[in-house]
């Protein structure tokens, strides 16, 4: 990573923690949500743009996030509720990546489909760790015994966290395990050949992903104070399928975007209709919108938001360079050089 | 850079979209789209009595009132999104939420925040006056409406009692309560069983059977419609008649009675709420509104939704006197007032849709009657009946 990104990044990061601390509480909580959803669908990415692990139990290990945090919260871990749910959430991630050592692409998405199912009927039945149907209430994190009360403060824990994330994705990718992970999404029998052990490699993209997940799911616990099993169910896992499809898969910086998008495009389209006085009929358009959109992406840029902005970038670029009346310096660069 | 621009003044145009200055803001979140989109009449209702108010009457003593509906979706991180935009950005003096399960997960904040809430909710979990001094619902809660049919069958001479439920909260929570309090035995009934079955099931034949071979008086369905239809659909099946069960209020669907025929027949529901087109004084009302506007849903649901209206009305009304008449400045001071005065309403007309209002409980009524299905529509039966064992 070029220090440049590395301070860009983190200069993004302050200045999102910055907005998050000035304004209101509405406009904290979207931010907040955004950047959970970014960690999650980083952590998804890793596990399907790198190792190419096809899984749909997102949803429910993003549930182990939240009731594990919300048990450790309540029994007073404070900020280590955070770090714990995420081992939490990694161990199970083992447990659902176990049948991909035997199976791959559909075959294994159909098994993770199956965790998922798993999961949610344990989310109802482990009534003294999830409090069954009900939903387990969680109280407000704590920091060094300070509860976190506010959406702002939430907002800002986020973005720190997405930020850890995005930091240890892009290093994870420049290590051998992070090229083994990419040999591995290409050709397993090719990386049995390379001497990769396929199985170990797999079974740490389950690790990391799942740790990830979970750190996001305790954020989003904590933030809604609430876990309860219909949270978590499929259509969870589908939103996050979405925000790497549309963002980009194997792009790090798709994963954000299409996160946003996802997160914030609902709103959009509910303040567009408001604007246009017909709240109620685009409200109903919603989900078509979404699901519109996904099909166009895998259609006309299945390689998401991320590369779109990317080709983009020379037409801006020049327009920018034409109106300020300079020569384009800029050279165009392969998309595939910067997805990992 | 024309570009830019023309992005530039289509955002700026997005965030004047806020609405205007009003006098009173209140804001309603309901399920427009989502699982549960069929009762979102009680959302519609309370939003139309407003502007029937505005149309009328120029709203509460001449404030308008500026109502937004928003959509929830029966989505938790969406509703949650929506109190936070009503409470921080719309500066509703009320909020009327839905779910249970976001009124849960909103219980703290609601009192951090002093908003009168007033929850679509029936769970008992939400309502405690001293705990919850904002939270405010509509009529009885599930456990209540279970008495109230367990009621109906001891004053009938019924003594045999079985209990069906799904496999989730919604289900297996008040049947839980209800058999925890001793209630049923104070009545002088006995509970031959109790019966949980999957919430999505598609075949209950086994469990009808199990019904049946208990030969009971009364088998109460705490579920919702979709369950309900495959539970009397079965029950036809192994030779169960239609009066031998009761639902509660979120069972009185025209759906029953169109998709069962004459296996609906005789199957009662608790009503709370007057129906629409019942000869009553709110439906007046109703039909000077609709003169002028579409009524988008003509049903139980949406009478309940009328009835919220009439008590958040009468108590920004009063809140209104005690000010001269003005709306108070400082909205906090605003949003206790209603609370306070909301509290205090005793014996509210809401034009006969319940029995008088009294909201000390923060319930309005907890008393209701039986519907049963008759040649295919639902009509009330018997008197209104307390949920409160006295």
């Amino acid at each position: 990573m070029k220090s440049r990104h590395l301070l860009l990044a983190v200069a993004a990061a302050l200045f999102m923690i910055a907005v998050s601390l000035l304004v209101g509480r509405f406009e904290a909580y979207m931010i907040g949500a955004v950047a959970v959803a970014s960690i999650g669908a980083l952590a998804l990415n890793l596990l399907i743009g790198a190792c190419g692990q096809i899984s749909l139990a997102q949803g429910a290990l993003l549930g182990v996030g939240a009731y594990a945090a919300g048990n450790f919260g309540n029994a007073g871990w404070d900020l280590l509720a955070l770090p714990a749910a995420g081992v939490t959430a990694a161990l199970t991630s083992v447990l659902i990546g176990l049948p991909a050592l035997r199976l791959r692409g559909l075959y294994f998405a159909i098994a993770s489909l199956a965790a998922q199912t798993i999961l949610e009927y344990l989310f109802k039945t482990v009534e003294p760790l999830t409090k069954g149907i009900s939903g387990l209430v969680i109280k407000p994190m704590t920091l060094l015994g300070t509860p976190l009360v506010t959406d702002q403060a939430y907002a800002a824990l986020s973005v720190v966290t997405l930020l850890i994330t995005w930091l240890f994705m892009v290093w994870v990718m420049r290590t051998n395990l992070g090229r083994a992970f990419l040999v591995v999404r290409e050709s397993e029998i090719v990386a049995r050949g390379m001497g990769i052990d396929v199985a170990r490699t797999k079974l740490w993209a389950f690790v990391a992903s799942g740790f990830f997940v979970g750190i996001a799911g305790a954020l989003m616990g904590f933030t809604t104070r609430l876990a309860n099993p219909e949270a978590f169910g499929l259509p969870l896992s589908v939103d996050y399928v979405a925000m790497i499809i549309v963002g980009g898969i194997g792009s790090w910086g798709g994963s954000i975007i299409g996160a946003a998008f996802v997160v914030l495009l609902p709103e959009l389209i509910q303040r567009l209709g408001e604007f246009l006085n017909v709240p109620n009929v685009l409200s109903a358009m919603r989900e078509l919108a979404f699901g519109l959109l996904i099909i166009l992406f895998l259609i006309f840029e299945p390689r998401g938001l991320a590369a779109l902005l990317r080709r983009l970038r020379p037409v801006a670029i020049a327009t920018a360079a034409a109106l300020l009346g300079r020569k384009q310096s800029w050279k165009p660069q392969s998309a595939s050089r910067r997805r990992v | 850079m024309k570009t830019i621009l023309r992005y530039g003044v289509i955002i700026v145009a997005l965030g004047a979209a806020a609405p205007a200055a009003a006098d009173i803001n209140i804001c309603v979140w309901g399920t427009i789209t989502g699982p549960d989109a069929l009762v979102n009449g009680m959302s519609y209702g309370t939003k139309d009595y407003f502007e029937y108010l505005n149309q009328t009457q120029g709203g509460i003593a001449k404030n308008k009132l500026n109502v937004l509906l928003l959509d929830g979706r029966y989505k938790l991180d969406e509703e949650l999104k929506i109190y936070r935009r009503c409470v921080d950005q719309e500066n509703a003096v009320v909020v009327n939420g839905w779910s249970t399960g976001a009124t849960k997960a909103l219980r703290e904040q609601i009192n951090a925040d002093a908003v009168p809430f007033v929850t679509e909710s029936f769970s008992s979990e939400v309502v405690n006056p001293k705990g919850l001094p904002f939270i405010f619902m509509a009529g009885p809660t599930y456990e209540q409406q279970i008495l109230i049919g367990l009621r109906d069958l001891a004053a009938k001479g019924g003594k045999k009692l079985v209990l069906m439920h799904g496999d989730n909260e919604y289900g297996r929570g008040p049947v839980t309560v209800v058999r925890q309090s001793g209630d049923i035995e104070k009545l002088g009934l006995a509970l031959l069983d109790t019966i949980e079955f999957r919430f999505d099931a598609q075949d209950l034949t086994a469990q009808l059977l199990r019904v049946k071979s208990r030969n009971p008086d009364l088998v109460y369905v705490q579920s919702s419609t979709p369950q309900l239809l495959v539970v009397l659909r079965d029950a036809a099946k192994v030779g169960l008649s239609g009066k031998l069960f009761m639902g509660n209020l979120y069972n009185i669907s025209p759906a029953i009675p169109a998709q069962l025929g004459a296996a609906a027949e005789g199957f009662r529901a608790i009503e709370a709420y007057s129906d629409f087109g019942s000869d009553i004084p709110a439906m007046k009302e109703i039909k000077t509104f609709a003169e002028k506007n579409e009524v988008q849903k003509k049903d139980v649901f949406y009478m309940k939704g009328w009835l919220k209206g009439h008590a958040i009305a009468a108590a920004i009304e009063n809140t209104l006197k005690k000010n001269g008449g003005s709306v108070p400045a400082d909205i906090k001071a605003f949003r206790k007032t209603v609370r306070d005065e909301m509290e205090s309403l005793k014996d509210l007309d809401d034009g006969g849709i319940t029995p008088p209002l009294n909201y000390a409980d923060h319930q309005g009524t907890t008393q209701a009657r039986l519907a049963e299905i008759k040649n295919g529509t639902y009509a009330p039966v018997g008197e209104w009946i307390q949920a409160r064992l006295r």
